[in-house]
């Protein structure tokens, strides 16, 4: 069973929702035992990602054995971690490694960049981490884009990179950074990284777009890098002082949650964001933080 | 007598050929590692160029600059000087694929001489003459004939790029017929190896270059025997030829073999008439005379070679052409005033002395990451032709590489730095309200200002109130452009979601290198 059917299946309704929670854990938010949310402070980038997972239940729960795993984080420009525009390499390295530690068959990260493909790969740090942990960083092959039935409420198909679909669990792991159209990005935009082009039209709808892609590619886990956040100039910054150091990863299942507490790193108040309201509409998961069940701690 | 070939100088062919294809590797080894490879400085993959002593002279004379790299030509010269045209024959990459193709129509029967040719060998010292001459005034054509030159511009923008076409080809094949794994490993070699595939004149340059290969079916080594300039130069050079060609009368069964497949025309036989300005000792002649009656004993003695039908005449009429040539180049607009879509690489000397310098050997475009450097047509004027631009809609200035200026053999554009480099101004984003999306449909967009690489961003919001089609009134954030902070990178363009004419574009007002094509007062308060 591949992530398309199981897509499908979920449309139609039928008893595959069972099957399909046990085998790629616990589905949907809230049903699993422990937090709904783990936010997760300290000095080590990895470290507080692999709490951050084991708050959560650890990776097996998401992760079963032998099946194949894809990561999306942020590689779309040409920076080095210091300026914050791409995930940091050592959360995606944990994740890897993670992954593989739960009998992950193969892991694949990869990301449809902004600028020039290899320059982002290599100097985001991403391609070298990803693959000293044991994953796959292939460049995007256009030839393994296909269009797709989007089935969102605006957005009805797309070109879709087809890696991004045919895997067992698929894990976003996006940065969270200022923008001036979004004012934030914090997961669900990621997915335009999913996607093939001409993907610029969509900022003409980027709120109603980046929900439609979320739902449409519904990741088991999302995992939000704010070890380092950008906070202008965004989504490129370009002087580390466009920058601020928060040392936090936010982890979740439910996408609008994550999304919603990182909304407010940014001191945003979560119904404010049109994205997560349009998501809450959806039923994408949950923004009313003060209900839910969220583990801090520091390590 | 008996008749026999001669093992030694057989195995010497063999050992010529040998080094030519070591070298004609080395030339692509550096070729295919112009590009970026994962640092930000790559090394000296230009060191082909530094060896062309036409080259050197021609930067020199046209720039009176002396550009130290092209020291290493001194070691081309030195070795011409003891022992002749071996640049020539043993190591020229161009001419090691001009003979191979020779070597080819000859094995296939296409080219099949009969008789010593006799053609003149007056032209390429006529070409070196007008590229000499024309350089002391400042024009630098060395490039259009220079054979290292020649042989990086069409491979960066013709070969290359179909060989990337052909391999595409290959990937939609292997998917075709299911071979995915292969066909998954295929596309991420060729997305590795960066290939650069979309040139505006590819086709021109490898319809020449084709040419040329072409004319080798008539004459073997067509290119080297008539048109070469820098073989011309090295020929003007050798004066000691240390090893000299000796036939000996008693074994010679005058059959003049060694004279019909000489690839230079150096004329072995009469022994008398041996040209050892045009011989480049690659072995043909005394590998293949049936008597070995042919050697190259070192005799340290000079002694009159016959000279080329070069008469002082021609060199007056060669030198007075291109004389009186120079003018003419200088007609076009190109150098009364800028051409906005002439966007120099990042780097770049002021126009005249870019003109004096680039050799159009395409390097930079070999080099540039995102293929958005190309070879110009008309925009520089005739002495311009195929020197570099920027063309956004191909690709942008990437805004932390510095690879073009790097590469640059002559130093056309200058060498920087990366911190330098990213705040080089290159250009200056415009804004076409009548096509922007906020401006004109009153729907958001901002592509342009998302992906502004410089920090605070040169691309800024206003609010704009449109009306629509339907008669509503839209108020959405439009671009606007800070001048002063654009450095004119041409990101804004390449992403600009109306694909055909972009509703912003760059032009080169403002570019950081000229005092003239500027539209703001300098004078700060």
């Amino acid at each position: 069973m591949n992530r398309r059917t199981f897509l499908k299946d979920v449309a139609l309704g039928g008893a595959a929702l069972g099957a399909g929670s046990r085998l790629f854990g616990a589905f949907p938010a809230g049903q699993a035992a422990g937090p709904d949310l783990a936010v997760i402070q300290g000095e080590s980038p990895a470290a507080i990602t692999r709490a951050a997972i084991e708050t959560l239940g650890g990776m097996a729960k998401f992760v079963g054995r032998g099946s194949v795993v894809v990561i999306k984080p942020n590689i779309g420009w040409d920076r080095t971690p210091e300026m914050a525009a791409c995930t940091n390499p050592d959360v995606v390295k944990a994740l890897v490694e993670m992954s593989l530690e739960a009998g992950a068959k193969k892991v694949t990260v990869m990301d449809n960049t902004t600028n020039q493909a290899q320059r982002c790969y290599v100097r985001s740090g991403i391609q070298a981490a990803a693959k000293a942990a044991g994953a796959d960083v292939p460049f995007i092959n256009p030839r393994r884009i296909k269009k797709m039935a989007i089935g969102g409420a605006w957005l009805k198909d797309w070109d879709v990179i087809q890696d991004f679909v045919e895997c067992d669990v698929l894990i976003n792991v996006p940065i969270a950074k200022h923008h001036s159209l979004c004012r934030v990005t914090l997961g669900m935009k990621n997915w335009l990284g999913a996607i093939g082009d001409p993907r610029n039209q969509l900022h003409q709808k980027i709120d109603e777009a980046s929900v439609d892609l979320a739902a449409f590619f519904k990741p088991k886990l999302v995992v939000l890098d704010a070890y380092r956040i950008l906070t202008r100039n965004g989504p490129q910054g370009g002087r580390p002082s466009d920058t601020k150091l928060l040392k936090t990863v936010a982890a979740g299942r439910d996408a609008a949650a994550v999304e919603a507490l990182g909304a407010t790193m940014f001191d945003i108040n979560p119904p404010d964001l049109p994205l997560l309201k349009l998501a809450v509409e959806r039923k994408l998961g949950r923004i009313d933080l003060e209900k839910l069940n969220i583990e801090k701690r520091t390590v | 007598m008996k008749k026999e070939r001669s093992k030694k100088h057989r195995r010497l062919q063999l050992l010529r050929i040998a080094v030519q294809a070591f070298f004609l590797a080395l030339f692509f080894y550096f070729l295919f590692g112009t590009h970026f490879t994962g640092q930000d400085y790559i090394g000296n993959v230009e060191v082909f160029f530094h060896f062309s002593p036409l080259l050197a002279a021609a930067t020199f004379l046209a720039s009176r600059t002396l550009v130290i790299f092209f020291g290493l030509a001194a070691i081309t010269v030195l070795v011409t000087l003891i022992l002749g045209r071996v640049a020539c024959g043993w190591a020229c990459p161009l001419g090691t694929i001009h003979q191979f193709f020779s070597w080819a129509f000859k094995k296939s029967k296409f080219l099949r001489p009969k008789k010593p040719a006799a053609g003149s060998l007056w032209v390429k010292y006529a070409v070196l003459a007008f590229v000499l001459v024309a350089a002391l005034f400042s024009l630098n054509v060395a490039g259009y004939f220079d054979p290292i030159t020649f042989l990086t511009r069409v491979s960066a923008t013709s070969l290359v790029p179909a060989v990337s076409h052909g391999l595409q080809s290959v990937v939609g094949l292997a998917y075709a017929i299911k071979l995915e794994a292969l066909a998954d490993k295929l596309s991420q070699s060729v997305e590795t190896l960066t290939l650069n595939a979309t040139f505006q004149q590819g086709f021109a340059i490898g319809l020449i270059f084709l040419g040329f290969l072409l004319l080798n079916k008539w004459r073997e080594r067509f290119w080297c025997r008539y048109v070469c300039p820098t073989g011309a130069l090295l020929g003007l050079f050798g004066r000691l030829n240390l090893f000299k060609l000796k036939i000996d009368e008693a074994a010679c069964t005058k059959c003049t073999l060694c004279s019909i497949h000489c690839p230079t025309q150096a004329s072995p036989f009469p022994n008398d008439q041996w040209k050892s300005s045009e011989c480049l000792y690659c072995e043909t002649c005394a590998a293949i005379c049936p008597t070995r009656a042919i050697t190259f004993p070192v005799r340290f003695k000079q002694e009159k070679a016959p000279a080329v039908d070069f008469t002082r005449r021609r060199v007056v009429a060669s030198s007075l052409l291109a004389l009186f040539s120079v003018p003419f180049f200088r007609i076009s607009k190109a150098g009364k005033r800028a051409s906005e879509k002439l966007i120099r690489p990042p780097g770049s000397l002021p126009e005249p002395d870019f003109l004096r310098r680039c050799v159009k050997c395409g390097e930079c475009m070999k080099a540039c990451p995102t293929n958005g450097l190309q070879p110009v047509l008309a925009e520089a004027g005739p002495e311009g032709l195929w020197t570099p631009t920027l063309v956004p809609k191909i690709g942008y200035c990437e805004y932390y590489c510095s690879l073009c200026s790097q590469v640059c053999p002559t130093g056309a554009i200058r060498e920087l730095s990366v911190p330098e480099k990213t705040t080089v101004k290159i250009g200056t984003a415009w804004i076409n309200k009548n096509r922007c999306i906020p401006y004109f449909l009153g729907r958001p967009c901002i592509v342009c200002e998302e992906h502004c690489p410089v920090s605070p961003k040169a691309i800024k919001f206003i609010e704009v109130e449109t009306k629509r089609p339907d008669g509503t009134t839209a108020v959405e954030k439009a671009p606007v452009i800070d001048v002063e902070l654009c450095i004119g990178c041409g990101i804004c363009e390449n992403k600009c979601p109306v694909m055909d004419q972009p509703a912003i574009f760059v032009t080169s007002v403002g570019e950081a290198r000229s005092k003239e094509n500027q539209l703001l007062l300098q004078i700060r308060e």
